[in-house]
């Protein structure tokens, strides 16, 4: 089948800086890509090269099976969110969304039916009529998901869609997400900064770094490949932290242990090499010994966000 | 479901409704008639006590209207790209399927669209100053002719330099400047203006040349192709402004600053 994405080499500079730095992916048709990075790290550029507004300093790519030397093409099978997008205020949304299906090649009527459903799809159809002006950020947030899908994309890329919204926001705009992801069978690449939703939603990550892809794989992949730290939640009787933490020290299997500000509890960071089970028993048999009682103990499993950051650490 | 119809047509729309149902088409209109009433109502007083001849009250007229509907020509296609870009919009229309070429020719086409509504405008100023010596017609077509001209050359600088800014406030600093130096050798006193020197200057310049062209025509009453010479700036300058109309679509980028 042929790859939703492929890129070889892509390579983006801006003078001097390398933004994007060699590229190379491969992505399956019909899943869920969170596309990862600290800030900086390429990824708007990226979605940018791949979506055709920048053209790339050297490599090739395709997307949806088109290459990249026709650029219309392309834009005519993906739909973008872009990163800090922009609205006109004095239209509305409906207007604005009927627009960009004219432009996508839509019929006077057949762009006002495809308005009317999208803006229901995002939970706008009741604020179709009004003006852009009026809507909140996490309506216009929608609104150009809603804009994005007018073509029916192959690859849906939303870039930062969350960014800037209140939880309530976040929660509505990652819902809309999740429907387009089960219901229309589109590959979709988001990126974005939180990781508890990329656990949640996507079947696969990339993670750049400096322009880089530093990691590829699934989430359990990445979390192993990063042999990134375990991490215990300790509960001993009351005034006996210090003397755990002494009890901890210099045990092969912890890297790190450290009250975690609640009275009695502390936090275990385990060695990244070391398997989590023999080094929870490890700390137990050291706080035993030291006669220190152990009142609760969770252990977390190894996180997206340790792996990410174990990657991207020193940019 | 799908139509094939040529994307410039959807933004010109769009551009179009934009512009006069929703942006500041009507409210610059309005300020461009009042200017006009201003200059009739002087004129025409000046006319009844004999210090000013019919002919040239309507020349005056004229040469403001043509002057001041350039001028909004050029306002509106300064902000047509850097507006877009310092709005964020510009990364969505640049998404589309739609040609840089496609963009840039819809916005295009609303800006001409603000000198057509002056000229119109115009008409009935004319006509009240013009009305019984035969004059309104050779007068609004010549008006139309050199205006249009003009509008087309100041649409095209204004769609290149907006490309190229970084910032909206930029693109319209850089033009109106440009617009100050075309006008000023209209100023140049008369002395100045009589030299090899100062003819030079004022047939290269279009819009100087384009007003000469039209005082001609209406003040001395000259014939259409007896001082045609003279229109070869502003038809120079209209070719460059439809090139430039296309280096705009080349140089249309997301970030611009080239300028900046």
């Amino acid at each position: 089948m042929t790859p939703a994405i492929e890129a070889r080499g892509l390579t983006k500079t801006y003078g001097s800086l390398v933004a994007v730095d060699g590229l190379d992916l491969e992505i399956p048709q019909g899943i869920v890509l969170g596309f990862l990075g600290l800030n900086g790290a390429g990824k708007t550029t990226a979605i940018r090269v791949l979506t055709t507004v920048l053209p790339p300093s050297s490599g090739t790519f395709s997307v949806a099976g088109i290459p990249s030397t026709r650029p219309r093409d392309i834009r005519r099978a993906v739909g973008v969110l872009p990163e800090s997008a922009g609205y006109p205020e004095r239209q509305t949304g409906e207007e604005f969304l009927r627009y960009h299906a004219r432009l996508f090649g839509h019929s006077r009527q057949s762009a006002r039916t495809r308005a009317g459903s999208l803006l229901a799809e995002v939970g706008l159809a009741e604020r179709g009529r009004t003006l852009v002006a009026s809507y909140s950020r996490g309506m216009r947030q929608r609104l150009g998901i809603a804009r994005a899908l007018v073509n029916e994309p192959e690859v849906l890329f939303l870039d930062e869609p969350t960014l800037g919204l209140d939880p309530a926001g976040q929660r509505q705009v990652l819902g809309v997400i999740r429907r387009i992801a089960d219901g229309r069978g589109a590959t979709v690449v988001l990126s974005t900064h939180l990781l508890g939703e990329v656990e949640d939603v996507c079947s696969r990550v990339v993670i750049l770094n400096r322009g880089r892809v530093v990691a590829d794989g699934t989430v359990a992949e990445i979390v192993r490949r990063a042999a990134a730290p375990g991490r215990v939640r300790l509960e001993v009787a009351q005034g006996r932290v210090e003397h755990a933490m002494r009890a901890l020290e210099g045990l092969p299997a912890v890297a790190a242990a450290q009250a975690n500000g609640r009275p009695g509890e502390l936090e275990l960071t385990l060695a990244a090499e070391s398997d989590p089970e023999a080094g929870v028993a490890e700390a137990l048999r050291a706080l035993l010994a030291a006669d220190v009682s152990v009142v609760g103990l969770s252990l977390e499993g190894r996180r997206l966000s340790d792996a990410f950051l174990a990657m991207t650490e020193g940019s | 479901m799908t139509e094939r119809r040529g994307s410039w047509l959807v933004v010109a729309e769009q551009e179009l409704r934009d512009l006069w149902l929703a942006g500041r088409g009507l409210p610059l209109t309005l300020a461009f008639t009042l200017v006009l009433s201003v200059m009739t109502y002087l004129t025409a007083t000046n006319t009844a006590l004999n210090f000013l001849e019919q002919r040239e009250s309507v020349n005056l007229t004229l040469q403001v209207a043509v002057a001041v509907g350039a001028l909004l020509v050029l306002l509106g296609s300064a902000d047509a790209l850097s507006g877009e870009r310092e709005r964020g919009t510009l990364e969505s229309l640049l998404l589309s399927p739609a040609s840089r070429l496609d963009l840039v020719a819809g916005k295009a086409l609303a800006a001409l669209s603000i000198w057509l509504v002056a000229v119109l405008a115009a008409v009935p100023y004319v006509w009240f100053l013009g009305h019984g010596v035969g004059l309104v017609a050779v007068a609004v077509a010549g008006g139309l002719v050199v205006g249009t001209l003009l509008a087309v050359f100041l649409m095209g600088l204004g769609l290149v330099v907006s490309a190229l800014s970084g910032s909206n406030r930029l693109s319209l600093s850089v033009c109106l400047f440009v617009l100050l130096a075309l006008f000023a050798p209209t100023q140049l006193p008369g002395g100045a203006g009589q030299g090899w020197v100062g003819e030079l200057i004022q047939r290269g310049d279009p819009m100087s040349s384009g007003l000469h062209y039209l005082g001609k025509l209406v003040v001395d009453a000259h014939s259409t192709g007896q001082d045609i010479a003279w229109l070869l700036a502003p038809v120079v300058a209209a070719a460059v402004g439809i090139l430039a109309t296309v280096a705009a679509a080349r140089f249309l980028t997301l970030r611009g600053g080239t300028l900046s």
